[in-house]
């Protein structure tokens, strides 16, 4: 059971609304509740706005390919034995 | 990334690259590897097949976790049939399973497996852009993880990816 009261996307302000928006656009799936995790990082946007730029960064398409790289992040994710 | 097979190879990459790590950064100061000069016959010519597929000629060194598994040679055949069909071209390339396990040598800390994978992606043909990639993807989802684990979320992404209906290898469709 997660350590914080996950609040519900409607419990946002619009401009965390509209980033969860995006999160669909990114994930190409229609969550019902955003990922907890886009809830997590919407929590803070000074801090989470960065982070999730960094990411998408990372994980944009160079000399390896978006899906090659997602395989990079479950494997880290895996091995950090992270069942999130 | 779509159907289980792709994701069975890159489990067997993650987990023979960990088989590796742990006995060469653990035991590299406390064990004598075998060396290819005194190596039996039937060392020498896992020996060679092993620098025939990291392309390191008859010069080229034997990496550690071989040289070290080399002193039960049975051992060490079945350890490298093992971890060379987990990191020969297949579904994945040899490329991407190389940059697997540098960021899971990256993740574990390990620093054997940093370098050597380090080293076989430069080789394949992997340029500092790509490996400063997989370097940023594995430094995000490092944080992504342990902000999860430090918050106990609970899975939730689990229904993005489609269920494989395919059977095992070798057996009937149901």
């Amino acid at each position: 059971m997660p350590t914080v009261r996950l609040r519900d996307a409607g419990e946002y302000p619009e401009p965390a609304r509209r980033a969860f928006e995006l999160s669909k656009q990114w994930f190409n799936y229609d969550f019902a509740e955003p990922p907890a995790m886009s809830r997590v990082m919407a929590w803070d946007p000074e801090f989470g706005g960065p982070h999730g730029r960094a990411m998408k960064r990372a994980m944009g398409p160079g000399e390896f390919t978006r899906g090659e790289k997602e395989m990079v992040a479950a494997v880290v994710s895996g091995v950090n034995a992270c069942a999130y | 990334m779509a159907g289980d097979a792709l994701w069975y190879e890159a489990a067997h990459v993650v987990g023979i690259t960990n088989a590796l790590n742990v006995a060469a950064d653990g035991l590299e100061t406390l064990v004598a590897p075998v060396k290819v000069e005194s190596a039996p016959a039937e060392v020498a010519a896992v020996f060679a097949d092993i620098r025939a597929f990291y392309a390191g000629g008859d010069a080229g060194e034997i990496p550690l976790p071989f040289a070290l598994a080399a002193h039960d040679p049975g051992y060490l055949a079945d350890l490298w049939a093992a971890c060379k069909r987990a990191f020969e071209d297949n579904r994945l390339s040899r490329r991407l399973k190389a940059a697997l396990a540098f960021a899971v040598s990256l993740t574990t800390r390990s620093g054997f497996g940093t370098g050597f994978h380090l080293a076989e992606m430069r080789r394949l043909g992997v340029g500092e852009r790509g490996v400063l990639e997989v370097v940023g993807v594995t430094q995000m989802f490092s944080s992504y993880t342990k902000i999860a684990d430090t918050l106990q979320l609970e899975p939730d992404m689990g229904d993005i990816a489609p269920v494989d209906p395919t059977p095992a290898p070798g057996a009937d469709a149901r």
